[in-house]
């Protein structure tokens, strides 16, 4: 099935060096030897910590707020509230292009009114953390209770307590997909199946909690901000315009991240904080978040409700999708991503990977007292994928279908790319139908070993899911619809110094996805250089002029095509400058591993020399052809790449206790030309292990009177080691798409497809009593409930004896 | 009863001598008076392992200890399993199998890695993932760091 | 999330520790492993005025058999517990219900005593202290008690245990040799509290149950004995219409609690499930006893 790749760059087709072997990760060194430097690990000298008190409340105005006892605590500075920070700063607005948005501004602190359990309302300053939050403990605040309507089948409906009475509806968001007549095709259909799924709302969890350091230096009236954050520079931007200041004195630096996955890609209320009380107390400020308050106050994800109907024909091709989608965004629009991000996706990707006329999608964004969504891997096609891939297994049971064979009959072909789904988005070439091959190499024996648990009374399924999705994408589209930011381009700044050492800087911003190894591998590859005289920088909004982060699929493609122009245009100014020193034309050399080398004679220069030469050695090179060794180019992929997979899922549920285990799994990807094996498959492990979560464990949940219950990490489920089963992955390198590099985004995908692939296998596990999984996490208890159900309803249905 | 009593903590085989707030926790004393900022702190509920150390050759969490409590106790740390230039054998069989990514909770496992060596059979796979079972780590799915762990056991050999 | 201020004393004694107890005028707590304890001075839902430190105070560290009873002082672990030979011979069921106790890192600090005074719903020590008919020593100024464990156990974290006493060891029963027993338990991930647990010690004589004990956690507020359900097991030959009856009994009289993980439905249909597997193999176990 391997098909040699094709590629329309062939500069780098041909010569793979470092690029697709198993390299080991630059990071690893300092970060395994707890030599990392993450934001809580900078200590600064006078540094002030900060604590936080937050709303307990849901939706409340702000009455009073009486810090009592609080300035006799040793340690403690000063406290403030809104009110003392309003003229240092304006809010941020997540503004947008879209029909009928209202932005609601983000504020450090809430301002008259509270509109989450957790959202910051005071700020204590003090010597430590611990004689901050004694602090907090003094602090009284009076509030007088306004009425919400915290679950957004409520929050949408029309006389529903509005949470910003500014925005005149609690719906801020409201798009439609369509094409064709899908009433007409659903009427005709000779099936339709319909449900209404749900993927609850998750929460990232990253393992370092959110850190926030700003340093505000007295003497050049500039700030520092360290934070742990994935978009550095898009902090940079907001905040230059929030506090004021020009870009050269604000500098934003995301240094060792310990992780995200979305949840550090926003700005925060509490990044916007610290850089207001640096600036008025001219002390360096720190708040670091306990995992309480990341549980509590960082962005959430996901939490939609799709309502949903698929039309297929009698033999299973898909004729039609309606679905109606309301998505709870939580309490604020996100900077910069906005509530739609998440919601709009499902719409978005709704089609999934598949050939089909009618389609439409609506999707309304609803406010509700609880933390804002952002980001989450994946945003929106895990719901999306969810609820398309139970749709389609639900089509084959009902037809007597195989689940391989109804995929088969309904994926794009290769003859059809590149395709435009029902809401628009364009398909490019990529391997739906090989990775569908790929995931379901062992499928007839694990049919075989499932019928025979089941006939020794196991209840034993396998579940499929496809999905394809926009990755690495350029200026054309944007990431969230209607965004006024750019997040299409990417620089690399590359220079060789006077040393010849090699220096590439970056706007991405590598949180745990090891790109200073697969970036310098591109750039070693690319300019001939030594592997280990690369010198990989990133996350620092100084390195370039512009550059956003790491975030959507995005910093192989983009960054990984910086590089490659970058280095192209270095190497070009390294071999005339040799070709100079060497006498010998430009076109004759080479350059290997740190050497440049003429293929005419065993004329040898390392970079050092060359670079000497040029630097410093006046007189070398005819002063008018003496060029820096600097380029700083930057890339626009334009459009997106697609990435596509299929994920197969075996799973046992426990018919006493109802636990699910996962006994097998198997992912078949086409990330076209791969940088690092090592580093892709741990992508995927990772993604995958979030995607399980999603299926069987975690839930952020908040009771109707809007308070929190999931707020440790001993209620908010994440996977351990004993709930992974080990990861079959099949890389399948088809085409390449046409960008340069030849590289497909891959970071999300696991956890797109692992939900879907895990409720199939339930549905297929509990086919005997005609369970369809609807909502996920299928914990033990919602599986109890099921059956129950289940059971009932086939007593009810027995012909009385 | 002193308000801020003076204990001494061995750390990585050297003595240190502090007053300490009764309250403050190891956690807290390591990064913040020893500057050694290698143990991260992921919860402070003792849920997530990013904050294991060794005490007195046992893993612990240093977010659920004391300082106060440590007077005369040895700790390891992170900084103890070797250089940058040199890394330990754990830290080793992690880079060469990937099994970090963020890096975040990677010294809590190390060290829990380094108390299951010396005390766990770790005979199979299933053991191996019960022994790690105590951290979490959010970026690899643990399979690379299952990979790593079997074959510091194989290597290892059967316990005495 | 740092704890508030506190004192801190390391007690050199047991009288040393009821001392400062006493002092503390309510607001003193002792410190072991704190591995329970520490999460919640953590979250400040626990703020005492002093911390008593006993993990230097010696002897309380052993794990002794006395007149066939097994004791495990307030400094054993639950590793000690796990690793040790007089647990596995006489008390084989604890030794198993160690398995499901945390991660290894916890076992090494936590101790089974200090899991006992935490009295969590959900734990296990509570419920293996009730089912083996515990005895809870205590120290205080006042006096030394010793409490049963029936009525030790008063309410979700609440024990019968004055604030200014301290256990200092507890005692079980051990399991004639050939004794059967079964545990069973449910919990989301490894290691994590439990949704339902189920403990059963039972003896075979003249191929009927005798001696039948039956514990449950995580159904109710407290730790439980079943004494019903092990009442209509005795004299039994344990058949599956017998276990199917002790299985409907069980239910019918646990009242769980709905909560965050599970419904009071689901954890009475758990707790059934598996009530059935903990006798059925504390069953299969048993060895006719000699007579």
């Amino acid at each position: 099935m391997t098909v040699p790749p094709k590629s329309a760059d062939a500069a780098v087709e041909l010569r793979p060096k470092l690029v697709g072997q198993r390299i080991k990760r630059t990071e690893d060194p300092r970060l395994l030897t707890g030599s990392g430097r993450y934001v809580d690990d900078i200590a600064l000298p006078g540094m002030l910590h900060v604590a936080v008190r937050r709303s307990d409340q849901p939706h409340a105005r702000i009455l009073s707020i009486d810090v009592g006892e609080a300035f006799s605590i040793p340690g403690v500075l000063a406290i403030f509230d809104a009110r003392d920070i309003e003229a240092d700063i304006l809010p941020a607005i997540p503004t947008s292009r879209m029909d009928g948005y209202y932005a609601t501004p983000i504020r450090p602190l809430a301002q008259d009114k509270v509109r989450y359990a957790g959202e910051p309302v005071v700020a204590v300053v003090a010597e430590s953390r611990y004689a901050a939050e004694d602090a907090l403990e003094q602090i009284t605040i009076a509030y007088e209770p306004l009425p919400f309507a915290i679950r957004q089948v409520d929050a949408v409906e029309p006389g529903a307590p509005l949470l910003h009475a500014e925005a005149g509806s609690n719906v801020i968001i409201a798009r439609q997909f369509q094409r064709g007549d899908v009433d007409a095709a659903i009427a005709a259909a000779p099936l339709v199946v319909r449900g209404r799924f749900r993927m609850t709302r998750k929460t990232a969890v990253p393992m370092e909690n959110r850190s926030y350091l700003a340093d505000w230096d007295k003497r050049r009236r500039a700030l520092t901000l360290h934070t742990s954050s994935n978009i550095p520079g898009i902090v940079r931007d907001v905040l230059a315009d929030c506090l004021d200041l020009p870009g050269n004195r604000l500098r934003v630096v995301a240094p060792d991240v310990g992780g995200s996955f979305g949840g550090k890609g926003s700005l925060n209320h509490e990044e916007m904080l610290v850089c207001v009380l640096a600036k008025k107390l001219e002390r360096a400020v720190k708040f670091t978040a306990d995992r309480m308050e990341d549980l509590t106050a960082m962005s959430q994800a996901f939490d939609e409700l799709i309502d949903a109907e698929l039309a297929v024909d009698a033999e299973g091709r898909l004729l039609g999708l309606r679905a109606d989608v309301i998505g709870d965004i939580g309490a604020y629009s996100i900077y910069p991503w906005t509530g739609a991000l998440e919601p709009v996706q499902v719409v978005s990707f709704l089609p999934g990977p598949y050939r089909m006329e009618h389609y439409r999608g609506r999707v309304r964004g609803v406010l509700t007292p609880k933390p804002p969504t952002g980001p989450y891997r994946g945003v929106g096609r895990p719901s999306s994928t969810f609820a398309m891939e139970r749709l389609i297994d639900m089509a084959a049971r009902r037809l007597g279908l195989d689940p391989v064979e109804i995929r088969r009959r309904n994926l794009v072909t290769a003859e059809e790319f590149p395709y435009r789904t029902g809401s628009g988005i364009i398909w490019d070439k990529s391997a739906f139908q090989e990775c569908l091959d790929g995931a379901c190499a062992d499928y007839p024996a694990l049919v075989q070993a499932r019928d025979a648990a089941r006939a020794e009374g196991r209840l034993v399924g396998i579940g499929l899911a496809s999905y394809a999705e926009l990755t690495g994408i350029g200026s054309r589209i944007a990431v969230a619809p209607g965004m006024p930011i750019n997040t299409g381009t990417e620089t690399a700044a590359i220079r060789i110094d006077a040393t010849g050492a090699v220096t590439a800087a970056f706007g991405i911003s590598s949180h745990g996805q090891g790109l200073e190894t697969t970036l310098a591998q591109i750039v070693a590859d690319e300019l001939g250089c030594r592997f280990e005289d690369v010198e990989i920088q990133h996350g620092d909004s100084d390195l370039v002029p512009m550059g956003t982060g790491t975030y959507a699929s995005r910093s192989a493609v983009l960054g990984g095509g910086a590089a490659t122009k970058s280095a192209r245009v270095v190497k070009t100014k390294v071999l005339k400058a040799a070709a100079h020193l060497m006498d010998v034309p430009m076109e004759d050399l080479e350059a290997e591993n740190g050497l440049i080398r003429a293929r005419s004679s065993n004329a040898v220069l390392t970079f050092k020399e060359v670079a000497r030469a040029v630097y410093s050695q006046m007189g070398r090179i005819p002063y008018d052809q003496r060029e820096d060794l600097v380029a700083e180019e930057t890339y626009d992929p334009y459009l997106g790449t697609a990435s596509a997979s299929t994920h197969l899922a075996m799973v046992e549920v426990d018919r006493d206790t109802f636990g699910v285990t996962v006994t097998h799994f198997v992912v078949a990807e086409d990330c076209g030309r791969i940088i690092n094996p090592l580093i892709v498959e741990g992508q995927v492990h990772g993604a995958v292990a979030q995607g399980i979560g999603a299926a069987l464990l975690e839930e952020v949940v908040h009771d109707d009177e809007g308070q929190l219950l999931t707020a440790s990490l001993a209620d908010y489920l994440v996977p351990v080691a004993t709930n992974m089963p080990p990861i079959g992955i099949v890389h399948i390198e088809a085409d390449l798409p046409n960008n340069l590099g030849g590289f497909r985004g891959m970071g999300e995908g696991g956890t797109i497809g692992a939900p879907a692939a895990i409720a199939n296998a339930i549905s297929d596990a509990l086919s005997p009593v005609g369970i369809e999984i609807d909502t996920l996490p299928a914990t033990p208890e919602r599986l109890f409930r099921l059956v129950e159900a289940a059971k009932a309803r086939m007593a009810r249905d027995k012909p009385a004896e | 009863m002193t308000a801020r009593p003076e204990i001494t903590i061995t750390v990585n085989g050297i003595a240190h001598t502090r007053a300490v707030d009764p309250r403050l926790l190891l956690s807290d004393f390591l990064r913040h008076e020893l500057g050694l900022t290698g143990t991260h702190v992921g919860c402070e509920h003792g849920v997530c392992g990013a904050c294991t150390i060794l005490l007195d050759g046992r893993s612990a969490r240093s977010c659920l200890l004391l300082a106060v409590q440590l007077d005369g106790a040895a700790i390891e740390t992170v900084e103890s399993l070797g250089t940058l230039e040199r890394l330990g054998r754990v830290q080793e069989a992690f880079r060469s199998h990937h099994a970090l990514q963020c890096g975040f909770c990677t010294p809590g496992f190390l060290m829990t890695i380094t108390d299951m060596l010396r005390h766990h059979p770790l005979e199979s796979d299933a053991e191996i993932r019960e022994a790690l079972s105590g951290n979490i780590c959010r970026c690899t799915g643990y399979e690379h760091i299952v990979n790593a762990v079997r074959e510091l056991a194989r290597e290892r050999g059967p316990l005495k | 999330m740092k704890p508030a201020r506190f004192d801190y004393v390391r007690a050199e004694a047991v009288a040393h520790a009821a001392a400062i107890l006493a002092d503390a005028g309510g607001d003193g707590k002792v410190l072991a492993g704190g591995q329970s304890l520490m999460p919640m001075v953590n979250f400040r839902l626990v703020k005492p005025s002093v911390l008593v430190d006993i993990n230097h105070v010696a002897g309380l560290d052993k794990i002794t058999l006395a007149d066939g009873r097994l004791s495990l002082g307030a400094l054993v672990r639950h590793r000690m517990t796990a690793e040790n030979a007089l647990v596995e011979t006489h008390i084989p069921v604890l030794r198993h219900a160690m398995k499901h106790v945390a991660h290894l890192t916890v076992r090494n600090r936590g101790t089974f005593c200090g899991s006992v005074c935490h009295a969590d719903p959900a734990a296990e020590m509570p419920m293996m202290t009730l089912l083996l008919d515990g005895l809870i020593h205590t120290a205080s100024t006042r006096a030394n008690r010793v409490i049963a464990a029936r009525d030790f156990f008063v309410g979700s974290l609440v024990t019968a245990l004055a604030p200014d006493e301290l256990v200092t060891a507890v005692t079980l029963d051990t399991l004639p040799e050939g004794a059967g027993w079964g545990f069973a338990e449910f919990a989301r991930r490894h290691g994590d509290y439990a949704l339902a647990s189920v403990a059963v010690v039972l003896e075979r004589h003249g191929g009927v149950a005798r001696n039948v004990r039956v514990a449950t956690m995580g159904v109710g507020e407290l730790p439980a004995r079943m004494d019903t359900v092990a009442a209509a097991l005795e004299g039994t030959a344990m058949d599956d219409r017998v276990l199917d009856g002790a299985v409907d009994l069980l239910r019918a009289a646990v009242s769980p609690n709905s909560d965050l993980n599970a419904s009071a439905d689901y954890r009475r249909h758990l707790v059934g499930t598996l009530a059935r597997r903990a006798l059925a193999d504390a069953w299969a176990r048993a060895r006719e006893a000699a007579q």
